[in-house]
């Protein structure tokens, strides 16, 4: 059974293909992410999903409902994060927690979606004067407080500190041991390597893979990684690796000057890049070598880092 | 109906937590109340000194006489054209009244009896109070000639019957102004909530939008209430004003005027895109509203073919409206045209502000 359906969903704004003819579907009770760069289509995504955008083209079907037509039903029954939330600034975080909850049929009490955020140490204070991880948190707090069925998270741990990061993904892990779909976006590989069951990438309005995050990487990955600190190569010494032909792709990656090789047969690669290095008097240091993860996943299928 | 009363309370702490314009909503009125105040009171003028010429032995021009020297406010003197206008050219009259004999050949004929009335453009209670005053008489008399069915009686108005200064008069043009204010400004908080994308936030609940809207302009009503109150309250207790007609009708006129002036400018922000576009073109039809309406300037002092923008603006009819039962019979409309014409202005600002505003 399948909380949302989608199918060739399309959404220009004038010439810009935001989306640009997806199609997933989603398992009820799973934890669905929508993995991308900045830019890639998942904010567009998600507020067709929810009835927010009108779409260009396409089909969906999220509970069984068109988003676009029967968003009166749908909206009782789901719960929204948006990527800028804009609240209230001069209700505090338990009044307008209590305004959200009045609004929906039969939501949960206010003082537990305060508490599963952490926010309790914040009740009395106006919206306006929380900080931008505190909003974030406040936000995700409003689309638990519905009830939903199904929970609509766009980056919810973008801009938070690491723990508060790790503590909002025991949160959604809790959702979903109550049952609950969970349809978010990110960027963060990792995040997604922990929280979902399914997951798409998207890259310009068009899904580029999709599977679980351990298919993906199998089916994308069964080489490893070598990665070091490019020692100086000129363009041409650059373009001189490939010409070894010692690896499957070659990524250079310019912000934080990386090169990274994927290949199966480390050994010989290692060997062959040392002694290449060498001869141009352009030692390598701080090699690592290590599994491919989704990150690399990414960068093979688009020779972009995602967070570009 | 809890959810209308959940985002009517989200909306009332918004207004009240926002200190300073909370503080500019409260002290607009009474700046204004005391600022015309001080002015007005200056020339307190309780009676009104009217000169009347006339060579007329006729009886009931008589009576006509008699009963306009019977009203309190009224001191009248009779004398001749020369010494009068003279008086009236020094600041002693009010107004003078140049009464012909009645010719009941013309009279007869249809033709009308021309009373010319001289009297100071500049100063605005004339106009305001006393032209329509001796208009009434008149029309009393002619009532009496042609249709010969009264008696010669001139009805006393409830105006007449205390001591009115300048300042009753401008009162309820400054509430007026006021309701207007509250009325085009307030729109604003709308379009604050549309830029912020809050509404778009809500936008994703079952919340219906017409309640975004409706709490809203409730909060709207209820400030223009309390703002009432408060010139009302000011009037009464510093300036002595009274208030003569009933009160739940001047809360009545309240609330269409503000519901017309909150309509008026949801029409404007309707065709703006922001809300620095939204407070310019508010104050662009704002200021001239003000000048326009006559209330604080005669209305005969402006040019002619200004007249018809004067008939044409609600605050026009607002003003006269909240005359009517503040002061007594001094407006210039009868009362259903005034609550008619804002009626009407606020259905078609209404239509047009749902037909062409823009939720994002
Ligand atoms: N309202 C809009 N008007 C025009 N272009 C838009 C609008 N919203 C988003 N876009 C464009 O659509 C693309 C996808 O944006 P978005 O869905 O926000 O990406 P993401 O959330 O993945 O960062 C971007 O190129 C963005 O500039
Ligand atoms: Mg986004």
């Amino acid at each position: 059974m399948n909380s949302i359906e989608v199918s060739g969903l399309k959404k220009y704004y004038g010439s810009v293909k935001a989306v640009d003819g997806i199609s997933f579907q989603v398992k009820v009770g799973n934890i669905f992410g929508m993995l991308g760069p900045n830019g890639a289509g998942k904010s567009t995504t998600i507020e067709t999903l929810v009835g927010l955008n009108k779409r260009t083209g396409g089909e969906i079907r999220v509970l069984d409902l068109d988003p676009g037509k029967e968003f009166d039903r749908l909206k009782p029954q789901i719960g929204v994060q948006l990527q800028n939330p804009s609240l209230f600034p001069r209700l505090t975080v338990r009044e307008i927690v209590r305004l959200f909850a009045s609004l929906y049929p039969d939501p949960l009490s206010i003082e537990e979606v305060i508490s599963l955020v952490g926010l309790e140490s914040k009740e009395k204070v106006q919206t306006k004067a929380l900080s931008g991880g505190q909003r974030h948190r406040l936000a995700i707090a409003l689309a638990m407080v519905s009830n939903g069925s199904v929970i609509f998270l766009d980056e919810p741990t973008t801009g938070l500190d690491p723990q508060a990061r790790r503590h909002l993904w025991d949160v959604i892990l809790l959702l979903k041991s109550r049952g609950v779909t969970v349809f978010l976006t990110t960027h963060y590989m990792d995040e997604a390597e922990k929280l979902c069951d399914d997951l798409v990438i998207i890259d310009q309005g068009k899904i580029i893979a999709q599977g679980s995050p351990k298919d993906l990487i199998n089916q994308y990955f069964v080489e490893r990684a070598i990665e070091f600190v490019d020692p100086g190569f000129t363009e041409e010494e650059r373009n001189g690796i490939n010409d070894l032909q010692i690896a499957s792709r070659v990524i250079f990656e310019n912000e934080e000057s990386h090169i990274i090789l994927y290949t199966d047969d480390i050994a010989r690669s290692l060997t062959s890049l040392m002694d290449y290095a060498g001869g141009l008097s352009k030692p390598i240091a701080d090699v690592i070598v290590r599994q491919a993860t989704l990150e690399d996943v990414f960068l093979k299928l688009t020779g972009r880092g995602i967070r570009e | 109906m809890t959810i209308f009363k959940e985002m009517f309370i989200a909306n009332v702490k918004e207004l009240i937590r926002d200190r300073d314009g909370l503080f500019w909503l409260l002290a607009f009125p009474v700046i204004f109340i005391f600022i015309f105040g001080i002015v007005f009171s200056g020339t307190d003028e309780s009676t009104f000194n009217i000169g009347i010429v006339t060579q007329s032995e006729n009886i009931m021009i008589k009576q006509m006489i008699e009963g306009i020297s019977d009203i309190q406010t009224f001191n009248v003197t009779q004398g001749t054209e020369e010494d009068e206008l003279q008086a009236l050219e020094r600041g002693d009259r009010s107004l003078v009244l140049m009464v012909p004999d009645i010719d009941f050949n013309k009279v007869s004929q249809g033709q009308p009896i021309e009373i010319p009335v001289y009297y100071d453009a500049s100063q605005s209670t004339t106009n305001q109070v006393l032209l329509p005053v001796i208009g009434q008489i008149f029309s009393q008399m002619e009532d009496m000639i042609t249709g010969q069915v009264r008696i010669f009686e001139i009805q006393p108005q409830p105006m007449q019957t205390k001591e009115l200064t300048d300042f009753d008069y401008i009162l309820p043009g400054i509430l007026a102004m006021s309701l207007m204010q509250l009325g085009l400004f307030g729109s604003l908080q709308f379009m604050n909530l549309r830029e912020q994308k809050i509404i778009r936030g809500l936008g994703v609940t079952p919340l219906p939008r017409s309640t975004i809207l409706s709490s809203e302009i409730l909060l709207r009503v209820i400030v223009s209430l309390v703002q009432t109150f408060i010139i009302v309250a000011i009037g009464k207790l510093v300036f002595g004003v009274t208030i003569v007609g009933n009160i739940l009708v001047l809360c009545g006129i309240v609330i269409l005027g503000a519901l017309t002036f909150t309509a008026l400018g949801y029409m404007l922000i309707a065709f703006s895109k922001t809300s620095e576009a939204g407070r310019g073109i508010i104050q662009v039809v704002q200021f001239p509203m003000m000048f326009l309406s006559g209330t604080f300037f005669p209305i005969t002092m402006m040019p002619k073919y200004i007249q018809p923008v004067v008939k044409a603006i609600p605050l026009t009819y607002l003003g006269d409206a909240l005359r009517h039962v503040m002061v007594g019979a001094t407006a210039s409309y009868n009362l259903l045209t005034d609550l008619g014409i804002l009626t009407a202005w606020l259905v078609v600002t209404l239509v047009l502000a749902i037909r062409f505003w823009k939720w994002e």
